[in-house]
């Protein structure tokens, strides 16, 4: 990292569908990389950012806006990383009752439940035209 | 990004899918298909095989889940072959370790399930 300039930002949009998903999580691998990150955080940061993603592209299937795009923000800074993910599927419809057993978890809730603890800051705000999950990710 | 899947035969009532690549909200469809196809063979105890996954996420712990309600209705089993402590952790942390029975290697694996048919 020396001589290079923090903060930085990296923008990504990618379509919203399933098979760039995979796009999405391959650049924030080169973003967390950049970063004092240790490789089980680094992996941390690519599910939570696949999860957030996925979350998008199966809410944009329900609503049929697969045509929309998912940006991706990433802020570097010292010792911190801000992840932005930002939908355009519309407005976010309520989930069921939090489950009691693991067995009973949807995929939606999982990933939820996955982004919370892989993260340090964890945040979702519906908006009538998406979805916007915050996350940051602290090194060292 | 892709996933490659490969499934064996243990015994009649038992299936083994190998799988390599990356489990995601693009490849997991492929998985669940491949889980209802054994279903309709009449296999009643499917191991997955995750030795050679690299990535799996939510979709793909629902696909697994939802394989698991299947065939134990019919009174079956899916298990898990996953020596990645990587792809493990994810089990972990969700809770789902203790849903699956989770094996470090196929011979383990294979050796429980005679025990399961025995009973």
């Amino acid at each position: 990292m020396a001589g290079e300039q923090i903060p930085a930002v990296v923008e990504l949009k990618i379509p919203c569908r399933p098979e760039f998903v995979g796009v999405a999580r391959l650049a924030m691998l080169g973003v967390a990389s950049r970063m004092r990150f240790s490789y089980d955080d680094v992996e941390d940061i690519r599910l939570a950012v696949g999860e957030a993603c996925t979350m998008a592209v199966e809410r944009g299937a329900a609503a049929q806006k697969n045509d929309t795009v998912i940006t991706i923000n990433s802020e570097i800074s010292e010792g911190k990383l801000s992840i932005e993910v930002w939908d355009e599927v519309g407005p976010m419809q309520e989930t069921s009752q939090a489950s009691e057993s693991p067995e009973d978890l949807d995929p939606d809730e999982i990933g939820r439940v996955l982004m919370e603890l892989l993260v340090d800051e964890f945040k979702v705000e519906p908006t009538p035209e998406g979805t916007l999950v915050r996350m940051v990710k602290y090194s060292g | 990004m892709n996933l490659k899947m490969n499934t064996r035969s243990i015994n009649d009532g038992a299936s083994l899918i190998d799988l390599e690549g990356e489990i995601d909200v693009y490849t997991a469809p492929n998985l669940k298909q491949q889980i209802i196809n054994l279903l309709d063979e009449g296999v009643r105890h499917v191991t997955v095989n995750l030795t050679d996954v690299e990535y799996l996420d939510s979709t793909a712990l629902g696909v697994l889940i939802g394989g698991l309600k299947r065939l134990r209705e019919r009174d079956g089993s899916l298990d898990l072959i996953c020596p990645n402590p990587r792809i493990k952790r994810v089990f972990e942390i969700t809770g789902l370790d203790k849903i699956f029975d989770i094996y470090a290697t196929e011979e383990e694996a294979v050796k429980r399930l005679q025990v399961k048919e025995g009973t």
